[in-house]
């Protein structure tokens, strides 16, 4: 990818959206942030902030696997509470963990299979099967509690060599999704389809000898096994199960990948433009939170950001 | 030679429809076979099946002799069959050398796609062809005519036996179409067998050596083209003698309808000034990329001129204008304006045919009054135009080429404009339908209207027009009657090799 040129990433016309957009608006809010207020440079605020962010990022890049191909997967909020109530259970770590990667992995099939074979919008095949998912959660565990294993939890918390897991969370899960995105002949197909969709030539990707049913599949299985692994990251933070603790990911996950420059059409975005969109909004509701604002008005503000970063790029501007 | 590919029999049906029916088709190695009919004859299914995007219905394919079965375009590709498909289908997000080796991306050691290798086959591949692109370009950054370089270099890089070419050269002009027939004589001399689908008739004769003709999904006639003459090969598309391809010259009347004066491109090209009168059908003819395009957008304010003015009827209006209103300024006086690329500027492809053309209609009146029933109106047009369709409740993109761009012509002959603009007035049009366009286009003007013509086929401006204006570097070199033009003397003018106080 060295040889990429400059041009193919910061162009007007780049495939990669503008994700520096959110970059520069973290940069300058966290620098206002560090003058105005005494707390948020400090390590512990920082330390935080990364894995407050943490879960968003991880299933803000799975959805950003499925925006890609213009589809969006509306049930990675109900796979991370069922994640946290899977995990929850009374059973053996060796059982659990394995049970909750098959089952997500499941959903995601379905999710694929109902896009690719029953012709279901995508909006609506997650949507459906986010509220099966939410029941199923729901009856595993009707209110929060319960305990997970002691080993998710000493996954997540802690440190190795002073360093925060979390760090290593962020590390490895953004190698995984760069080598998914921007690293793999995969990652290029995606975008293949989601240029096809959004260009109004869904078959050309086919044309060009890409499994395109197969992928599409693919991308929905992904996006399920990163929503399960935010679950995993939480149930770790919580050490409980909670039927209701991802119920605001599947709007906010969008959103992310929306403000990180990812074309909700499909076949523009990028994994750097996700993280900075997901780091940006929790940014924003750290900086408000240090500030007092009322969680009302919290909310407005960052739909106000979000009309502006994505009224920047719209698709004639972006040449396609 | 021998036969490397054999379709037999072959039959296709959607849904109700028959495309195909019975077909057989051999192809020998070392040769270009064409394969000609009107759009909707059932020539890019076959090839389709060919390429693995369909599967037949009933028949066999032998490669070598042995039966073989496409699963998939990929699966066809491997078997060494590549094609250009007649629809540009290149990805607009991905880069030329993405495309180039889409679905066959080679990797490195740690298993990332190797940009390196594909920049460097991408740019041999377009070197072969004469174009110097940068391979990390989008193909959202290119032209039309770019993008079916990109798309030739694509089909005929691959290491294939058999090369599907369908409609290749649309978008193409003379030069162009010469390089790439460079590379067809290349292909054949190196022992592949060629398909060529093309509409175009000077290119059948000077590359091919055998002609399969289909109408109405069924084969029709196989011959070597050394036994052919132009004329007796549209007979055999169309099933009738087409008397003449172009309609009689029509005769200019006395008042000026459309004028450009005083126009300057850019800063730094020579100003132009020409008038069409009513009754004239007057073109803008040159090479690619010469400034034809530009002038035109300009009125409608797609490009922003250095200065000029254009006036319809006497009533001026003062360049550049904004883009937002360029179109509907002149429709107000009375300018329709039909793009080059119908599906993608012109046509709403999954509206009705009758919304399509009521469409104009809404356009120029107030957006709060409610919409009329135009029944009437759209019926009229569609039967003064011939437009071949099950009712005006059908959406335009089940049209073929040829009806597809009357709906367009329909959307402004409905309106009543006194001046047409139209760029490449029969693009992905089959000859019979290019006939009837000329038809309408020359039955337009003789009712007094004025058109301006832009395309690259040159053939088709001497024949469509009464006086060709040559364009090159952004102005025009020399004016002349279309009935002493010729080819070689457009060719020459468009160098700069003509002058045109000789002529005159």
């Amino acid at each position: 990818m060295a040889t990429q040129s400059f041009k193919t990433y910061f162009g007007r016309n780049s495939r990669q959206g503008l994700w520096y957009v959110p970059l520069l608006i973290t940069v300058v809010g966290a620098v206002i942030l560090t003058v105005y207020t005494d707390d948020f440079a400090s390590p512990q605020n920082l330390s935080n902030l990364l894995s407050q962010a943490m879960p968003l990022i991880i299933v803000a890049i799975g959805q950003m696997i499925v925006i890609v191909i213009g589809g969006m997967d509306l049930s990675v909020g109900a796979i991370i509470s069922l994640t946290t109530a899977l995990l929850a259970l009374d059973a053996p770590a060796f059982v659990l963990v394995p049970a909750v990667f098959a089952i997500t992995a499941l959903i995601g099939l379905v999710n694929g299979y109902s896009i690719v074979k029953l012709n279901v919008h995508p909006i609506i095949a997650t949507l459906s099967v986010q509220f099966i998912v939410v029941g199923f959660a729901r009856i595993l565990r009707p209110v929060a509690g319960g305990s997970v294993p002691d080993i998710v939890v000493s996954c997540v918390a802690g440190t190795v060599f002073g360093i925060p897991l979390t760090v290593f969370w962020a590390v490895i899960v953004l190698l995984l999704g760069w080598k998914l995105i921007h690293g793999s002949r995969y990652g290029l197909h995606l975008f293949a389809i989601g240029g096809g969709v959004s260009s109004g030539q869904e078959d050309a990707a086919h044309n060009f000898g890409i499994s395109d049913q197969r992928n599409v599949i693919l991308a929905y299985v992904c996006s399920a096994l990163f929503a399960a692994l935010a679950g995993f990251y939480i149930a770790g933070r919580i050490s409980s199960g909670d039927p209701g603790v991802g119920e605001t990911f599947a709007l906010d996950s969008v959103t992310a990948v929306a403000i990180g420059g990812t074309q909700l059409s499909g076949g523009i975005g990028s994994l750097h433009g996700t993280l900075f969109g997901a780091i940006l909004m929790v940014l924003l509701s750290n900086g408000m939170n240090l500030a007092n604002l009322s969680a009302f008005l919290q909310g407005a503000i960052k739909g106000a950001i979000l009309l502006l970063v994505v009224s920047l790029q719209s698709r004639k501007k972006m040449g396609l | 030679m021998s036969n490397l590919i054999e379709m037999s029999r072959i039959t296709k049906a959607f849904g109700a429809n028959v495309a195909v029916r019975d077909v057989s088709l051999e192809l020998k190695s070392g040769s270009v076979h064409a394969l000609m009919g009107e759009n909707g004859a059932g020539k890019s299914t076959l090839m389709k099946i060919l390429a693995g995007v369909h599967r037949p219905d009933s028949g066999e394919i032998y490669k070598d002799g042995e039966a073989v079965s496409f699963e998939s375009p990929r699966h066809a590709l491997d078997f060494g069959i590549s094609t250009v498909f007649q629809e540009l289908s290149l990805l607009p997000n991905l880069t030329i050398a993405e495309n180039m080796f889409l679905g066959r991306e080679p990797v490195n050691a740690i298993g990332a796609i190797d940009y390196r290798l594909m920049h460097k086959g991408t740019q041999k591949a377009l070197g072969d062809l004469g174009l110097s692109l940068e391979p990390s370009t989008l193909v959202s950054e290119l032209t039309i005519a770019e993008r079916q370089f990109v798309e030739i270099a694509h089909g005929i890089k691959a290491d294939a036996k058999i090369f599907i070419l369908d409609e290749p050269t649309a978008a193409l002009n003379a030069a162009d179409v010469e390089i790439l027939n460079e590379q067809i004589r290349r292909l054949k001399a190196d022992g592949k067998a060629i398909v060529y689908i093309s509409h175009r008739m000077d290119e059948i004769f000077e590359i091919c050596d055998t002609v399969t003709v289909m109408k109405d999904g069924v084969h029709i006639a196989t011959r070597p083209l050394s036994e052919l003459t132009p004329e007796s090969l549209i007979a055999m598309m169309v099933g009738r003698e087409l008397e003449t391809l172009f309609p009689e010259a029509g005769r200019a009347g006395d008042s000026a309808l459309l004028e450009f004066t005083d126009f300057k491109l850019t800063q730094d090209s020579e100003p132009l000034s020409f008038t069409i009168k009513a009754g004239e059908i007057v073109a803008l003819a040159g090479l690619e990329g010469q400034g034809q395009r530009e002038i035109v957008r300009s009125a409608i304010g797609q490009f922003v001129p250095y200065r000029g003015t254009i006036s319809v009827r006497n009533q001026t209006v003062t360049l550049p204008v904004a883009e937002s209103s360029g179109v509907r300024s002149l429709k107000a006086l009375g300018v329709g304006f039909v793009p080059e690329d119908r599906k993608e500027e012109g046509l709403l492809l999954s509206l009705s045919v009758s919304e399509n053309i009521e469409l104009g209609i809404h356009s120029s009146r107030s957006a709060i009054l409610p919409a009329q029933r135009l029944r009437d109106t759209v019926k009229q047009t569609m039967e003064s135009l011939g437009i071949k369709v099950a009712g005006p409740t059908a959406p335009v993109a089940s049209l073929s080429g040829g009806n597809q761009q009357k709906v367009l012509l329909g959307r402004y002959l409905a309106l009543d404009i006194d001046v047409l603009i139209i760029e490449e007035p029969t693009r992905g049009v089959d000859i019979g339908a290019k006939a009837e366009i000329y038809r309408l286009l020359r039955n337009l003007a003789d009712s007094g209207k004025a058109i301006l013509v832009l395309s690259r086929e040159t053939v088709e401006l001497i024949g469509l027009c009464d006086r060709i204006n040559v364009v090159h570097d952004r102005t025009i070199v020399a004016e002349m009657p279309a009935k002493n033009a010729s080819e070689h003397k457009i060719l020459e003018a468009a160098l700069r090799q003509y002058e045109t106080e000789n002529e005159l």
